[in-house]
Formats: C-alpha cells, structure tokens, sequence
C-alpha cells in the first residue's frame, strides 16, 4: 500500500501519550532528556525507548554534546499530520479504509 | 490530468482486492456510498447522486441520526463506468460558483486493473487557502489536543499497516 511517505511512523510515534507530551513540550523549545524525562515516572531507560521512536519517526532530531543529548522538534514532520492538507488527506485517507473495508467484505464473505 | 501541485494536492493509491465494478458501484450506488462516505458515528444520506459529467452529487450528515445538515454539494466532471470519476465543490450541485469549507476542491479517481483487484488511485487538488495561516504558531499547538486524539485512535487502531 502506497502512503504519503513516513505518515505511519509519524502517526504510530504520536499514538503514545508520553510522546505526545514529549512534542508538545518541544513545540516550546529544544531541551536535553534529563529535562524532557523529569515529568514521569518512568524509568531513564524506558524513557529512552520513546525518545529514540520519536526520532526514528523524524519528528524530533537529536544531538549530542559531552553527555547531555539535547532534542528539537522537527516541525517539518508534524506538518504532516498538522495543517489543512493533513487534515484532508486524513479525511480520504480514512474514507479509502473504509471503501476497501466494504468491498472486501463483499467479496470475501464465507 | 496529471499535474500535481505538492502544497495543494494529495494523491493516494492502494491495491483493493475487489475487481474494478465493485469498487464502481460502492461509489455510485447511493446506498452503498452512504455506508463509507463519512466516519461512523455519523450517518451520511445521499440525497442527490447524478453519475454523469453535470450532474450532482449532494449528501447529507447527521451526529444523531435524526437531524441531517448539507455536507457534499458538488457536481461530477467525469463518469467513465468501471474506470474514472471526477468532481468538484468549485461548482455547485446546481452549477453555481461555489466557495466551499474548508477548500475548494476537485477529486478524481482511477480504477485500474491489478493481479490482486483494483489499483485505486484517488487525486485531490485543491484551490490555494491564502487567507489561512498555515504555520501559525500558536494556532498549531492550541489545535493540537484534539487533532492527536484523533491521530492516536487511529493509530491504534492498526488500520495504519
């Protein structure tokens, strides 16, 4: 199935609400992990987990100086999913899901 | 028509595993139409659904499944049965210049033989939104709760694979 490039890896980091409170925080201003992971309760490791989803999806970048690690958002990329284009291609997107849902029932009812 | 603007248009292609005339009819047959046109939990009601270049495609919607308001009010450009339909809301169902929200736009969709169905190939272009501002900042984090809520539920839905 051909997708607007890298779309599902942008949505599937988004579907997690520690990430999404990770990208909110970084809509404000590049800040180090120490920084980002200091509201949760979650382990360093396991916050570590969500950051580097994040930037495999391409929506945060990171760099790294001494031992802090410091992350920007990269606003390009939520583009994707923000903006009036994203939000039409969401609406055919989905209406697409559920044409191929009704026809393939159709056809491959038992 | 294969002019594609990238800040205006999206273009969507999928493999369907349904022959060409399923997918047809899905689109043409009011009943049908009514059943994928909009996102459960509304209900979309085809109210007028002329398969023919000039003639109109209007729905209507409702949240509650009682009281409907206007949603499609466009006007077909291209009916090739089985292979291509095209329409715009630039237009509307009675051929008067239209300013549709959010954007003015025409759609056209393909159906082309594939080994597993259908190639379906959908292409939207839209008129330019000027006025909006696109990237504005504070805009782009205040809408931002509502719009994840519906990006995580459809993500998590696994429909995305």
């Amino acid at each position: 199935m051909a997708k607007h490039e890298g779309l599902d890896e942008v949505f599937a980091a988004l579907a997690d609400p520690t990430r999404r409170a990770v990208v909110r925080r970084l809509g404000q201003g590049p800040a180090n992990v120490s920084e980002l992971a200091e509201p949760f309760t979650i382990t360093l490791p396991s916050f570590m987990k969500h950051v580097r989803t994040l930037e495999s999806s391409g929506l945060v970048r990171t760099s790294k100086s001494g031992r802090v690690r410091t992350c920007t958002l990269n606003r390009d990329r939520l583009a994707l999913v923000d903006g009036w284009l994203a939000d039409q291609r969401r609406v055919w997107e989905q209406r697409a899901d559920r044409l191929e849902e009704l026809v393939t029932d159709r056809q491959e009812t038992p | 028509m294969t002019v594609i603007d990238p800040r205006l248009d999206l273009t969507l292609e999928r493999v369907i595993r349904a022959p060409r005339e399923t997918l047809w009819k899905a689109w043409t047959d009011p009943r049908l139409l009514e059943r994928w046109w909009v996102p459960a939990p509304a209900v979309a009601r085809v109210e007028r659904l002329e398969v023919q270049p000039g003639g109109a495609f209007v729905t209507s919607l409702s949240e509650d499944g009682e009281s409907y308001v206007g949603h499609t009010d466009a006007v077909f450009l291209v009916a090739e049965p089985g292979a291509r339909l095209a329409f715009t809301n630039a237009v509307d169902s009675r051929w008067r210049p239209a300013s549709p929200s959010p954007v003015s736009m025409t759609a056209e969709i393909n159906l082309v033989d594939h080994p597993d169905g259908t190639d379906y190939r959908v292409v939207v272009r839209h008129a330019d939104p000027a006025a909006r501002d696109r990237h504005e900042e504070l805009g782009f984090f205040d809408g931002w709760g509502s719009v994840t809520a519906a990006l995580a539920a459809l993500a998590e839905s696994g429909d995305l694979s």
